[in-house]
């Protein structure tokens, strides 16, 4: 007890999480009288896992694409495509930062590259200035439910750790996540025609921009379609599709739009990859002490209790919800992934709650939690960026927060909704 | 940022190590990609395929992994929570980076130990992973890079600590 309260102090106080993990599963094998060699031989599980591939690869596409003009191509073509509509700028924002999320995985990315195209041309069409705000900091983590973001595959390798009586494949969360994903995005655009500005001038639909906006994008615009074709199609794994991928965009962005210059690969492969480095090392530590909360039936012992006191799946899930925000306030997504799924995945489902939809309300809440007052790490992304006070992101992203807890309430407590595609 | 600016005059970098470094990372992240799209490519096309990709790509997951994290150390990237961090100032800040830092270098130590026996008992047992290639050699990577981890905290601690001294006189 005293060790957890000394662990959680140290985290606080900054230190590195992979050290917090890795430290009390070396407690834990310890306590257990387990030779201390156990957590090498957990963390060299790392290679025996044939998905994990799939986390360099399109980490390092994601990295390329953002260095590249490739954003610009995206929001001009949603722009010549959906431009005409009421509030039609503020959904064109919404789209491209979702589908730019999803490839590059929430890490404030979204906000730094889209965030300057998109902020000054909302402004321009005549959108208040604090809606814009608001818009450009939930964007900044929509689409983490699509494929390929990497916490969706990150859930997927984590829940395999844990044995179920249903197993968890990727290709179905990647399914799993698009229905819930569109009602963030429709919710959103809603609230984007409601707040379109008032002296709105009907964009024409230009068939000419249309066309010429499309052949821009030409090379970009099969990626989506390669990816989740191939991966629903049968055709390849998703760390095939990964590899793909990368050489797709690889060659694509520096040889034939040659918009990165060789010699700026080796700074961008080194960016990448010390992300990836950084989630690698705490899933490494992590294997070791699931093993050891495993083996020491830590999670069904706290099942038996909870059960005690909460008797109904709908109880438990408000109480998810709560503990999920808070905590998504707090730890950011990769170590909450690691550190809370393989305790509350086993109680989850004693409750009868489907693997795939639990990943889905973890997601979900967590997304939330990248712009919840007072911490949300893309508040300051954002504040930084757009040299704001971060008092005025709060108030700006406040109504967007209420819309997507409304989603994350509709995705808890509506499981067809996630499960409906992969049943 | 004075405690960034100290960290690094009085931790002088070892340049060779860092491209070392950076050099493992762009070799291990293009061969994987070479590797794992030619395995693709044989296999559809030309219905063949080397077995020995498939756990060499498992492998470099492990080394890509590791040697990342050694430079998300370098640079200070390593994921942690900065909620009360933000609120210290300077002097609070550099005396809780000493002690979460030493925290780091004996979690990262311990690991680093244990891996290395676990090493040489792989050694003296002489497993091969596959190609021939000693299972060891490939598991070697896991206490030289928490070693490695673990020296460069403790060289942060040490200038934490010399900047309490030196910094806060002047």
């Amino acid at each position: 007890m005293i060790f957890a309260v000394i662990l959680i102090l140290l985290a606080l106080l900054g230190a590195p999480l992979f050290s917090i993990i890795g430290s009390s599963a070396l407690w834990g094998f310890h306590n257990a009288d387990i030779d201390l060699q156990v957590v090498a031989i957990e963390i060299y599980r790392l290679a025996d896992m044939p998905v994990l591939l799939a986390i360099p690869l399109f980490t390092f596409a994601g990295y390329v694409l953002g260095e590249s003009q490739a954003p610009g191509r995206l929001v001009r073509m949603t722009n010549a495509l959906l431009g005409w509509m009421p509030g039609g700028l503020a959904i064109v924002s919404l789209i491209a930062c979702a589908l730019f999320t999803a490839f590059t995985g929430a890490s404030g990315v979204t906000i730094v590259a889209l965030g300057a195209l998109l902020y000054p041309a909302l402004k321009h069409a005549g959108y208040a200035d604090r809606f814009n705000l608001g818009l450009i900091t939930t964007s900044g983590s929509l689409g983490l439910l699509f494929a390929p973001s990497l916490p969706l595959i990150l859930y997927g390798v984590v829940a395999q750790q844990v044995s179920l009586d249903t197993p968890v494949s990727i290709d179905d969360l990647f399914l799993a996540g698009i229905l819930p994903g569109m009602l963030m995005l429709a919710l959103l655009s809603a609230w984007s025609i409601w707040n379109k500005p008032p002296q709105h001038t009907q964009v024409k639909v230009d068939r000419k921009e249309m066309l010429a906006a499309i052949k821009d994008a030409a090379w970009e615009i099969p990626l989506p379609i390669l990816i989740l074709g191939g991966i629903y199609g049968g055709y390849v794994v998703v760390s095939e599709a990964a590899a793909v991928t990368a050489v797709y965009v690889l060659i694509v962005e520096v040889f034939i739009k040659r918009e990165i210059p060789l010699r700026e690969l080796p700074r961008i492969i080194r960016e990448s990859m010390t992300l990836v480095g950084a989630i690698i090392i705490i899933l490494g530590v992590s294997l070791a002490s699931t093993n050891y909360l495993v083996d020491a039936e830590v999670p069904s012992q706290l099942f038996e209790t909870i059960r005690t006191h909460i008797d109904n799946k709908w109880t438990f899930l408000i109480l998810l919800n709560l503990f999920l925000l808070v905590l998504g306030m707090m730890l950011d997504i990769f170590s909450a992934l690691v550190i809370i799924i393989p305790i509350i995945l086993p109680i989850a489902a004693g409750y009868g709650i489907h693997p795939v939809h639990l990943g889905l309300i973890f997601l979900a809440n967590m997304q939330l939690g990248y712009f919840t007052p007072p911490v949300g790490m893309n508040l300051f992304i954002a504040s930084h960026r757009f040299n704001k006070p971060v008092m005025e992101l709060y108030m700006a992203s406040l109504p967007f927060f209420f819309i997507l807890l409304f989603a994350v309430l509709v995705i808890t407590y509506w499981p067809s909704l996630s499960l409906f595609l992969i049943t | 940022m004075e405690t960034e600016n100290h960290r690094q005059s009085v931790c002088r970098p070892i340049r060779l190590l860092h491209r070392i470094e950076d050099g493992l990372l762009v070799l291990i992240l293009l061969s994987m990609i070479f590797l794992a799209f030619g395995q693709i490519v044989l296999r559809n096309v030309f219905d063949t395929g080397f077995i020995w990709i498939d756990p060499l790509l498992r492998v470099m997951v492990l080394w890509i992994g590791l040697v990342g994290a050694l430079v998300a150390t370098r640079e200070n990237k390593q994921i942690s929570v900065d909620v009360l961090t933000r609120l210290l100032s300077p002097r609070q800040k550099a005396i809780s980076q000493i002690i979460t830092r030493l925290f780091a270098a004996s979690v990262s130590g311990l690991i680093a130990w244990h891996a290395f026996w676990f090493v040489i008992d792989e050694w003296g047992m002489g497993d091969k992973a596959f190609a021939n290639i000693p299972a060891w050699l490939l598991e070697a990577v896991i206490p030289l890079g928490f070693g490695v981890i673990a020296l460069r905290y403790l060289c942060e601690v040490v200038s934490g600590i010399y900047w309490l001294i030196r910094g806060h006189e002047s």
